[in-house]
């Protein structure tokens, strides 16, 4: 019973580390104007994962965050492209950053 | 993209842009409104529709000439600042008058967007068939963002572009007659409004009025 107990509660900790948001940021060149906002958010929203979308123009970023599992590599700078611009970087942020 | 000229427009795969534009002219004393409608298939390529139809006068034949144009994107560099890029047009001119013969089109667009500059160069040459007479234009617009000076750090404020051009129609057997162009665009990330006034500067008669409206979707 004690240890159903002690198993419970590593559990509890340990689901919202495995299941939480997680967040990366994309630089991409070629992003001019709030057209190319739209255009990316609306590829960016096809993705099932992702939860939210937060784009600069002025750092030339975009920002996802995504409810369990990151899209791959390849499908972002995918969608990237079909939308128009070029991916350049892509970097994995610890969620505390993103606050 | 410009005022007069819908082939340097920017639209992504799947994406759709639907253009509204009426055209009023002064001397001619007609309202003219022109539908463009312009599809994404791929990042690099795009169908691009157009439709005139005369609003005023009434009376017959208010369709113009239909045109499809299909747009390869045959080089493009992008960098942090902005995109410069080259697209190949290829398409067909038709009237919705079985008396009027169609033309092939053909032609160029070369995009420079650096920062809050704009400049848009295109060229599209119409070869008629049957007794339709050879034709052609070109478009030089330069647009400027006047606000905002610097982006928010994320997210969007609403963009106010001015709009300067130079444009030139030609049909052979005719003299070329240039434009210039100033106008004003507000953009917003799915809608554009967009506002000019166009004269003729090869005789200095004509004037245009041009108001315009642009849904991304």
């Amino acid at each position: 019973m004690k240890n159903i107990l002690l198993a419970g509660i590593l559990l509890a900790f340990l689901v919202p580390v495995t299941s939480g948001a997680r967040t990366l940021e994309v630089d991409i060149h070629g992003l001019t104007c709030a057209f190319c906002v739209d255009s990316l958010e609306r590829a960016f929203r096809k993705i099932e994962s992702v939860r939210d979308i937060k784009i600069s123009l002025e750092h030339k970023k975009l920002r996802l965050v995504t409810e369990g599992d990151l899209p791959d590599d390849a499908t972002i700078r995918q969608t990237i492209l079909d939308a128009g611009f070029t991916p350049v970087r892509i970097t994995v942020l610890p969620n505390a950053a993103t606050d | 993209m410009g005022l007069r000229s819908l082939v340097a427009l920017p639209v992504d795969k799947g994406g759709s842009v639907l253009r509204l534009t009426l055209e009023s002219a002064d001397e001619a004393a007609t309202d003219v409104l022109i539908a463009n409608l312009a599809y994404g298939i791929g990042a690099r390529q795009t169908l691009l529709l157009g439709l005139p139809y005369r609003v005023d006068p009434g009376g017959d034949d208010r369709s113009g000439d239909g045109s499809l144009l299909y747009r390869h994107i045959a080089w493009q560099r992008d960098s942090f600042a902005g995109t410069r890029r080259l697209g190949l047009l290829v398409g067909a001119l038709a009237s919705s008058q079985s008396d009027d013969n169609p033309a092939a089109q053909i032609g160029a667009v070369y995009t420079w967007f650096e920062n809050r500059n704009e400049f848009d160069a295109d060229l599209v040459f119409q070869a008629g068939s049957g007794d339709r007479p050879d034709a052609a234009r070109y478009d030089l617009s330069w647009q400027y963002r006047l606000h905002p000076e610097r982006y928010p750090e994320w997210g969007l404020s609403r963009e106010w572009h001015g709009v300067i051009e130079l444009n030139g129609r030609w049909r052979d057997g005719e003299d070329v007659l240039h434009q210039a162009t100033v106008g004003l665009q507000w953009v917003h990330p799915r809608a554009v409004l967009e506002g000019g006034f166009a004269r003729d500067i090869s005789n200095g008669s004509e004037e245009l009025l041009l108001l315009s409206t642009r849904f991304h979707f």
